[in-house]
């Protein structure tokens, strides 16, 4: 990982390629600090919100000595963006003292360095996946389209091919548990 | 879960998302579908999946950070 001064001057200088190392390795703590707001609104789409503010702001961002200060901020626009959300779906009052909770007990943030090992087990398990479900999962990977589309490029139905996602990151989860693997254990902070 | 539940997590599960007119990524039209339990369920669910992307792409690219690069303008 580079030194993160140097990956901020890049990222302030529009190099989408730093940026997309630091997006990569932000992504799970940034998803992980919104858990609390997963009953509440869309996470993913608050998550990717979150990520083209930072490239927006980047420029005009001053690092305030401490570490991980874009993740930090980050993590706030992220909850902005998810407060923002709620307003639409008007939660209970039990439902937002509950989030404050769990937001308060929130510990730091650290950006999460690639785990070859992990890497590795995970691709042994995807070359062992069934045909059906191997497609699915491609499908997936190499695109970042609706679904409907990407289940008509490997020839499924759309429903044919939300099963089969879902059966091959259930083979995934299986053949990593057998390798000694807990994929919810890696995820966790 | 039922069948019809389960399809709609993996919906959510997709990095697809649409913008707004103001240019905002908008919630999936599935989430909005789900009762408490589904969506948290999609939350679980999209993590490990982006796990697994992360893994088993050379660049080490979720489709989330994908959809967010596909859209960085400045």
């Amino acid at each position: 990982m580079q030194p993160e001064h140097e990956q901020l001057a890049r990222i302030s200088a529009g190099d989408a390629a730093a940026f997309a190392a630091w997006a990569s390795s932000a992504e799970a703590p940034l998803r992980r600090s919104l858990r609390p707001f997963a009953a509440l609104c869309d996470t993913e789409a608050v998550l990717q919100e979150a990520l083209l503010r930072v490239w927006q702001v980047a420029p005009r961002f001053v690092h305030d000595g401490r570490p991980n200060a874009l993740l930090r901020f980050a993590v706030t626009a992220a909850r902005n963006v998810a407060f923002s959300e709620l307003r639409k779906v008007t939660p209970t009052a039990t439902e937002v003292e509950a989030l404050h909770r769990a937001l308060d007990a929130q510990g730091e943030v650290t950006l999460s360095a690639p785990d070859p090992l992990l890497r590795a087990a995970i691709a042994r398990c995807r070359d062992k996946l069934p045909a059906q479900p191997a497609r699915a999962l491609a499908g997936r990977l190499e695109g970042v389209g609706e679904d409907r589309a990407l289940a008509s490029s490997v020839g499924m139905s759309l429903n044919t091919f939300l099963q089969n996602v879902t059966r091959a990151r259930r083979f995934l989860a299986d053949c990593l548990a057998r390798a000694g693997v807990d994929l919810d254990l890696e995820l966790s902070p | 879960m039922s069948p019809d539940e389960a399809l709609l997590v993996e919906r959510v599960v997709s990095a697809h998302r649409e913008r707004g007119a103001d240019g905002a990524v908008r919630s999936h039209p599935a989430w909005h579908d789900l009762g408490a339990e589904g969506r948290r369920a999609a939350y679980e669910e999209t993590a490990r999946q982006r796990a697994a992307e992360r893994a088993l792409d050379p660049n080490a690219q979720s489709s989330t950070v994908k959809a967010v690069l596909a859209r960085l303008s400045r």
